[in-house]
Formats: structure tokens, sequence, C-alpha cells
């Protein structure tokens, strides 16, 4: 809340910068342009010619104005093979309710670099071809060899929709979440980097990142580990002297509005800017118009130890949850507005008349465009690898008795195929339609493949706002002994007390201990204004059970000036992140919480200095007085007093004059 | 004999009185603890034991903004196995302090009450039993200042020196009372001594809080760097929270120094003024510190008004002590309300609950002020009350 006109100016800025950028730096962007500006170019759609394209300009990026290097250049665009490494992919799948998830990836590579040479030196030069520009050089100068950014808004229900896309693994807290490893030689170094990084991210992506400071970022030992199964993290290391050693940070930022501002940049880091292929659909209005979305990218290094040299691998994904009936009724009336009699669905079997009667459940058949849903068709493949670009539609096998039907539409015909994926090959504009006579049936390919293997909900409890609890509902609806990692990270302003640590169990669980279910604690408390508490603990829950932890905390009272403009709506408290090990691994956040603390009267300030001080004066006063005067009796001090002072003088000048 | 047995009657129901609640009510200990009347950060038993959990489970204690108690208690509290022990633990405690007040009364000359009333008084006390029920830290500190008192009057300074020691060791401020203690021992050469003494007990404490503490001096900073410098702002009945809340960033050092020297100004002027009423100088300094520290509890208040029946001889000349009593009991009667109007049900805001920090503090500045000009007046009368002469200051 407290970053969002920082945000708004940062992101104009940024537009205006990006858009510089897109324009002068990276022409690919421009060649495609005039593909859709000036659709009469027919010739471009030859793959020779498509490549001939973007090479050319890739050698002007490299600003190569040698006429022999033209020459050449024309011997470069006969090559057929040059590829570009890009993919992509969408996925529709619809979810129970008339819900449908859609899920954009994007995979790219850079170029292979050697590590360790200093790029600055007038003879070294990089190229750069579908890897964004800009990433490669905010990794560079941070040393950071992975980085994963996650911009979620929205509720998750797992209990209707199943698991989440990619097993929860690209998908963040509500808000913005990052976490880095970054090679440095202490931790002092790496939390610089971290800061860095930090501040390019959010010039970047038009988000609050620059408010990631020591007091949110925890350094994670359980939760948030690269895969095991990669051949491990390369340290450059530079000389032998530094002992550089790979840093793992983390960060959340749970009050992070999420919006247009960030995925135009995300589309933008596109070798295809989102002019054409899959990502032509994603469109601000439609991706924030859901009922949950997600954008996430991970950047990870990956080096050949046999040549010495690496290359970044990006992954970018945006997923979201649309209920189809709204989105297709917010496209015949942008404005909502009330539903006219003759299409009202009215329960007959309930009483009724002609002003209201009860609604019936939603039509539970559907067919739609997917063009109807992003308010534009996919304008062709990606044009810039030999990769088609691919959408594919999960509604289970196409058999006689599935429900639901999706077919490619291309120049006013459709097409279906067995495994209802489509590769697009070509310029022409596409349209997906799908249609189901009974939404309610929802193929899969396997029953197994859904179940979710763990609910978790956090809440709060107590009521007064100087203290409070922590309550961590865990249930295990499978036949298996769940193992998870939970982690936890909360600001300095809630003090845990670990040692009320407490497990509850349903009838299921009865007679389990709190050893018996958490098996190692990683903890770290929090330090007023410099680091957050940082919980981590090894939990396994036991095959239907469900456990709930609680936990004690005490809320501390700001200086008036560290509240926010809104101070009583409260703070966002992040969400906790549970990384299920056993029996298959899956990751889940729970929901943000809000946190309210007391508040001090915040047009004291001067009314609150002012009567202490004068409150302190009048007690030193008194016993100063007391103190340092000396005692006498009434006759002796009006005595002393008649002798002294303006009132004695006034008697002895009647005196003299009278 | 009847007045022993009386003396130790007070004792024991002292003892009894506190085992009783606390296990009558066992939920009592968990809402007083909770109290802000009666727990600061300083103090709670939550923190305390919050401490020993995470040395227990040997986690660093003192790397983080949670327990802010010193070493060698929260070691202490650890080698405790029970909890009826710690009832057990506090109530002795108290009852011990009871005793020694008892043992002081003996060695005013001019006392007119008998010496178990004193006791009596401490232990109906509610401020001080409801502090002890709540397993206030604070009971420790309380009963090495009485411990320290009642040594000089016997004439063991070194018992005293390491008594003021332990009292400093525990929360800082009870240091400054070496300064009125000095002022009770006689010759300069025990004065010195008592001083080396203290100083090296002081030394030795915290080397051995180093040693406990896994060989590091984040305890340091943790203990003493938060309660001088009011590093946990929660509200209190003491006058520093809310001006620190409201104060501007850039003056807010130098409002913790100034009223940190604020505190110390009278330990030594107060000294001074009753060097010849040593005793009385001693409990006034009591007075001031428990008026003037970050994070004062009823605790405080309550064993700082045991030590007034000691002022008996001089009740006569008190000009207003039914204004002090009806203040000092409005402050103590309202705050738990207007705290709650402000934290719990939403209805008031912060200032009610300064509002009546501020009263608390009148209060007790006004019993300050009373027993000083008292003390002048007795002074000035030379042991032979004259209540009729009217006196005044110049």
């Amino acid at each position: 809340m407290r970053s969002g006109p920082i945000a708004t100016i940062c992101c104009f800025i940024l537009n205006v910068v990006l858009f510089a950028q897109a324009t002068e730096l990276n022409v690919t962007s421009s060649s495609i342009n005039d593909h859709d500006t000036n659709p009469s170019l027919e010739l471009l759609v030859d793959t020779d010619d498509k490549t001939n394209s973007i090479t050319s300009n890739d050698i002007e990026d490299v600003r190569v104005d040698d006429i022999n290097e033209r020459e050449n250049f024309n011997v470069i665009t006969i090559n057929d093979d040059i590829q570009y490494p890009f993919n992509e992919k969408l996925l529709i799948r619809p979810l129970p309710n008339n819900n449908l998830l859609a899920s954009f990836a994007f995979e790219m590579e850079s170029e292979t670099f050697i590590p360790g040479h200093d790029e600055s030196r007038s003879d070294q030069y990089r190229h750069f071809t579908v890897f964004p520009k800009a990433i490669e050089a905010m990794l560079g100068s941070t040393s950071t060899r992975q980085l994963h950014l996650r911009f979620t808004r929205g509720f998750w229900d797992a209990e209707s929709w199943g698991r989440l896309p990619h097993d929860g693994f690209k998908s963040g807290g509500s808000g913005v979440e990052l976490w880095a490893i970054i090679e440095a030689g202490s931790q002092k170094e790496a939390f610089d980097q971290w800061k860095t990084l930090a501040n390019s991210l959010s010039g970047l992506f038009c988000a609050s990142i620059n408010f990631i400071e020591s007091s949110r970022t925890t350094y994670p030992v359980k939760s948030f580990q690269p895969k095991s199964t990669e051949e491990g993290l390369p340290i450059f290391g530079g000389d032998e002297t530094k002992n550089n050693k790979l840093y793992l940070l983390r960060a959340s930022l749970a009050n992070e509005p999420i919006c247009t501002e960030n995925l135009t940049p995300l589309l933008k880091l596109l070798p295809t800017r989102g002019k054409s292929g899959i990502s032509s659909l994603l469109d601000g209005h439609k991706v924030f118009d859901s009922m949950w979305h997600s954008l996430s990218i991970d950047v990870t290094t990956h080096c050949d130890f046999n040549t010495q040299t690496c290359k970044y691998d990006m992954d970018a994904e945006v997923d979201m949850v649309i209920h189809v009936p709204y989105t297709l009724a917010r496209n015949e009336h942008p404005i909502p507005r009330p539903t006219p009699n003759s299409e009202l669905r009215c329960d007959l079997t309930k009483p009724y008349d002609i002003y209201q009667c009860f609604p019936l459940p939603e039509s539970n058949s559907l067919s739609f465009e997917v063009s109807e849903i992003f308010g534009k068709p996919i304008r062709g493949s990606n044009l810039i690898s030999n990769n088609p670009s691919k959408v594919c539609v999960d509604i289970g096998d196409n058999h006689e008795n599935n429900s639901w039907e999706a077919l490619l539409k291309v120049n006013g015909s459709h097409f279906g195929t067995d495994d209802n994926c489509f590769d697009l090959e070509n310029k022409d504009d596409y349209d997906i339609y799908i249609s189901s006579s009974n939404t309610n049936e929802i193929g899969r390919h396997s029953e197994k493949e859904e179940d979710v293997p763990l609910y978790v909900s956090r809440s709060l409890t107590g009521y007064g706002q100087d203290r409070g609890g922590l309550r961590t509902v865990f249930t295990n609806p499978t036949n298996d002994t769940i193992r998870a990692v939970y982690f936890e990270s909360l600001p300095w302003f809630m003090r845990l007390y670990l040692s009320t640590m407490k497990l509850e169990s349903d009838a299921a669980g009865a007679g389990l201990d709190l050893h018996d279910v958490i098996t190692s604690v990683h903890y770290v408390t929090a330090i007023d204004h410099k680091r957050p508490t940082h919980l981590e603990y090894t939990i396994e829950i036991p095959a239907g059970t469900s456990l709930a932890i609680t936990c004690q905390f005490d809320k501390a009272l700001l200086q008036f000036a560290e509240y926010p403009p809104d101070a009583n709506h409260g703070f966002e408290i992040e969400s906790a992140v549970v990384t299920i090990l056993k029996p298959w691994s899956y990751q889940i956040r729970t929901s943000t919480l809000l946190l309210s603390l007391s508040t001090p009267d915040f047009s004291m300030p001067y009314n609150v200095i002012i009567i202490t001080s004068t409150v302190l004066g009048l007690i030193y006063g008194s016993l100063y007085n007391l103190l340092v005067k000396k005692l006498v009796t009434i006759e002796e001090a009006d005595e002393i007093a008649s002798q002294v002072g303006l009132k004695s003088l006034i008697t002895r000048l009647k005196k003299k004059f009278i | 004999m009847g007045a022993l047995n009386k003396e130790s009657y007070v004792v024991l129901g002292c003892i009894g009185i506190r085992l009783f609640v606390s296990l009558l009510f066992p939920s009592l200990q968990h809402q007083l603890d909770q109290a802000v009347e009666f727990s600061t950060p300083m103090t709670s038993f939550k923190s305390l034991y919050e401490g020993i959990y995470l040395l227990k489970n040997h986690i660093q204690v003192y790397d983080g903004g949670v327990v802010h108690h010193p070493v060698l208690l929260v070691w202490f509290f650890s080698q405790i196995p029970s909890e009826f022990l710690i009832d057990l633990l506090y109530a002795f405690i108290d009852g011990i302090i009871g005793y020694q007040l008892i043992q002081i009364t003996k060695y005013l000359r001019k006392c007119t009450i008998p010496c178990w009333v004193v006791g009596a008084v401490y232990a109906l006390n509610p401020l001080v039993l409801l502090s002890c029920v709540s397993r206030s830290s604070i009971i420790f500190t309380n009963l090495f200042i009485s411990s320290a008192l009642l040594y000089v009057l016997q004439g063991n300074i070194l018992i005293t020196a390491a008594c003021i020691a332990i009292a400093g060791y525990l929360s800082v401020y009870p240091t400054l009372l070496l300064i009125p203690l000095l002022n009770m021992v006689r010759t300069t050469n025990r004065k010195v001594l008592t001083l080396v003494i203290s100083l090296l007990t002081w030394q030795i404490l915290l080397l051995l809080s180093y040693n406990v503490n896994g060989h590091d001096w984040n305890f340091l900073s943790a203990t003493y760097g938060e309660l001088i410098t009011f590093g946990k702002v929660f509200p209190n009945l003491g006058l520093w929270w809310y001006f620190f809340v409201e104060m501007f960033d850039a003056f807010i050092p130098f409002f913790k120094a100034v009223f940190n020297l604020f505190l110390f100004s009278f330990i030594i002027p107060l000294t001074l003024r009753f060097h010849k009423q040593s005793l009385y100088a001693f409990v006034l300094c009591i007075g001031w510190i428990v008026l003037m520290k970050p994070y004062p509890t009823l605790g405080d208040s309550g064993f700082f008004l045991s030590f007034i029946p000691f002022f008996s001889p001089v009740f006569g000349y008190l000009r207003y002590p039914i204004f002090s009593s009806l203040l000092l009991l409005h402050g103590i009667l309202l705050s738990p309300i207007f705290y709650h109007l402000w934290i719990d049900l939403g209805s008031g805001n912060s200032n009610f609950f300064y509002a009546i920090s501020l009263v608390y503090a009148l209060g007790l500045a006004s019993i300050l002020a009373d027993l000083t000009w008292a003390l002048l007046r007795y002074e000035y009368d030379d042991g032979k009350p004259n209540y009729k002469t009217k006196l005044t200051q110049i």
C-alpha cells in the first residue's frame, strides 16, 4: 500500500525506457511489428525469409557495420539450421464450476559465455538472441546464479480445483515473492548483492521489490533448495584467495498489488514481445480480471564443465484461472448491469413472482472460443524458433462419451487432433474452440495426478491488539504419511514465543505429541527493525489426520512514524510455504494474514511531548524546591519578605515620602 | 516471645497466601503476566520462559529481540524442574523480603509501630501479592535491594556490596542505590571497600554470564542495552513509552539520554539532603527510581510502598496523604480498565491509558514530595513534634 505511488511512477518511467529499448536495441520486435502492421508482406511467412530478417537484425544488434560482414550475412541467411532456443506452450484445462485454467509457458536460453570473463573490456562482446539482455546484465552484476520471482494474487481453491499448476513450484504467495542464489564471499556481501538485485528487479518489473530489506529477508535452510537432480550450481569464484560460497536469500512482499504494470515488462522480456505466438493472447485487462493469477520467472545457470562455458535458462510462466461465464458476460456488457428479465434463470420449483425468484445453478453446457476469453486470437506462431507454438487442451481422451470437445480454428475452418494438442505452424490467426455438454464431468488422463496431498490453512487467533496466536491446520486427505517442510517468515513486530508452540489433533491423530510430528526445527528469532522471525520445521502428518499447530505472539507498538498511512487497515503477513517432500514433491502456500496492531493517537505528538514534559517539570520542580529551600516559620518568612522584594520597596518608599 | 511468634506468623502467612493464591487460581499467573501493570518485556515470566526454552533447545538466547532477562536468571530457572517449585520459590522469596522488612524495622530507633505490622503490610499488600503471583522477575531485584539494606544496617558490608551488585546485575538501575547505601556505611575505608566489593561482584557476575552464554557478550545489549535505551516500546505505567512513541525520530537518542540523566539527577541530592537520616534517603531513592524507570510495574511501587510504615514517626507532618493515596488508587484501579478500552474493545484510544499513567506518576510523585516534606519538617522540629508551627520554604 505504501509503495503504490512509487511503483506507479517507477512504472511510468520504466515503460518509457522499455519502449525505447524495444525500439532501439533489439530489433526482433520491430521486425515482427512490421509483420503485424503490414500484412501484405506475404514473403515473410516463408521460413527462410524469417530467418533472414531475424539474423540480419541480430547482426545489427552487435553493431557490425563492415561491408564484408554484410556480404557474410547473405551467406548466413541461406543457412536453414539456425534456430533460437525458444519454446512456448499454452495449456488450457477446464476446472470444476465452469472455471478454466490457462497456463502459458515460455522457455528460453542464453548464448554460452565463459564465466569470470571481464565483459567490460573493449575487445569483449556479448551476443544476445532470445534471452533478455536486461536479465543477463542483472545476473552478471550481482553474481546471481538462480533467480526466482513470483507475482501472485487470488485464492487457489485447492479443494475444488485440485493441484496447483506445476505442482505449486511456479506460483508464489499472494503478493511478490523473490528468492535467489547469490555467489559471494560473505553473507554481508551476499546481502548487498541481493539489495542491488532487488532494486534492479524493482525497476524492471515496476513493483515495490526495492522495499525488500534486511527486516524482510531470510536465509532458508530447508525450503527453496535447488533441486538435487541438478549437477550443482557453479561457483565462478574468480581467484583462489576469495572463498566464495552460494547464499540462498528470500523475501516476500505480501501487500503488493499485482497488475498490468508487472505483466507488460514480463512480455517485453519475451523475444515475441507479446506480438506473436501465444503471448499475443496476454492482455492485462483479461489476465488480472481472473479468479487467481500468477506470473513467474525462473532463471538458472547451467555450466558445461568440459568446455568451461555456461548459459542461462529462463522459464517464464503466466497462469490464471478464469470463470468462463463471468468473462463471457463481461464481453457482452463491459459495465455490469442487471440481467434482463428474459435471460433470468429461475428455479421454477421454488416460490417466485414477477419481481424475484430463486436462481438456478449455472448452466453446465458451455461453448466458447479462446478469443472470447482473451479478447483476441493467437497471432500466428512465435516465428522465432523452429519449435512451433503449441496449444494443448487438457480434456482427457477423445472418446464418444467425452462431453468435452476442443478444435483449432484457422481461416474459418475447424480441425481436431487425437491428443487435443495443436502446433501453430505459421502466421495465420488461430483460435481454439472449446465446448462441453456437461462441465461437471472433467476428463483427466489420470485421477491420481489430481490428488492434493495436503491442505494447509493458517489463521490468527485472539482478539486484543497487544497479543495473538497463529494457528496452522494441516489436513492430510491421502493414505500416505506426508513429510513436509513448513517455512514461515514473520515480521519483527510479531514477537513469537516458540515455547508456546502446541499441537492439537483430531480423533485420528489423538495421542500425538509435538515431538512426534515435528522432527527438526530451525528457528532464528527476530531483531527489532533488522531481522524477521524465521521458522522452518519438518513435519510428518499421518494418513487421514488433521493437525493444528498453534503458537502465541506479542504485538509490538511502533513509533508513530513507522505506521503506514492507513495504520488501522493492519499489516499483511506473508504466506507460509509448505514444501512436501514425501510421497511426492509439491508446494503449497497459505493465504496471507491481516494483523492489526495497536496504534497511538497520530494527532498527538506535540501534545504528548508537552504534557509529559510538564509533568516531569512539575515533579522536578516540587522536589527541587523541597530539597534546596530553607525551612522557616511563616512569621520569619513574612519578616524576610518585608525586607526584600517589591512590597518592601514600596513600603520603604512610602515611609520616605509620606 | 509473643512478638516473635507474631513475626513468624506474618512470614509464614505471607508465604501461605502466595502459595494459596497460585495454587487455587492457576490461570491467574497467566492473566497477570499479560497485564501491562505487572509485566514488562524486561520482567515478564513468559519471556523468561521463552529464554529457558531457547536455552534448553540450544538456540542462541540473546541473538534476537524476545528475551531480555539476565543470563544467570535464565540459567537458574532452567535448572528448576517443576512448576510447583517455581511457585514455591516465588512465595518463599516474598516471605524472605517480608522477614527482612521486619528485621529492618528493628533498627529504627523511633519507630512507633510494632515490627510485625511492617511485615503484615508487605504480606497483605495486593500489589506485591499479585506481582509475586504473576512471577514477575522484579521480585529478585527487590529481594537483593532489601537484603542490601538489612545487611548494611547490621554492618555486614561484604554481603551488602554483593547484594546491591546482584540487584544492579538483575536490572541496572538499582546500581544507583549504591550511592545512598555508601552514605549508610560509616568510615571512608569501609565505603571504599563496599564500592570495590560491589564492583568486583558485578564483574564476576558478568564474566559468569559470559561463560554461561557460550562466550558471547551479546547478552549485554539484549539486556542492559535494551533497558537503558528503552529498546522495546511497550505500553506500561511509566512516563517513557508514549513520549517515545510520539517523539520525532531525530530527537529520540537525545531524549533517551535526558530521561536517563533525569533518573540519575535526584539520587545524589536526596542522599546529601538526608545524609543524617540515611535509611530514609535510601527509601526515597527507591521511590524516585520506581517513578522514573523506563519499565515500571506495580510490583516496583508495591515494594516502595511497603517501606512507608517506616515513616510512621513523621506521619503527622504529611500535608496531603488523602490526596496522594486517592491519586495513586485512581491510577491503579483505572489503568486496567482504560487499557482494556484501548486494546481490546477499541472504544478508547491510547490517550486513555496515557492519561492514567500520568495520574499514576503524579500520585507517586506526590507521595514522594509529601514524605520529603514530612522528613524536612521532622528535622526542623528536631525530634520534638510540634504540629502547630506553620512552616514555609524560602
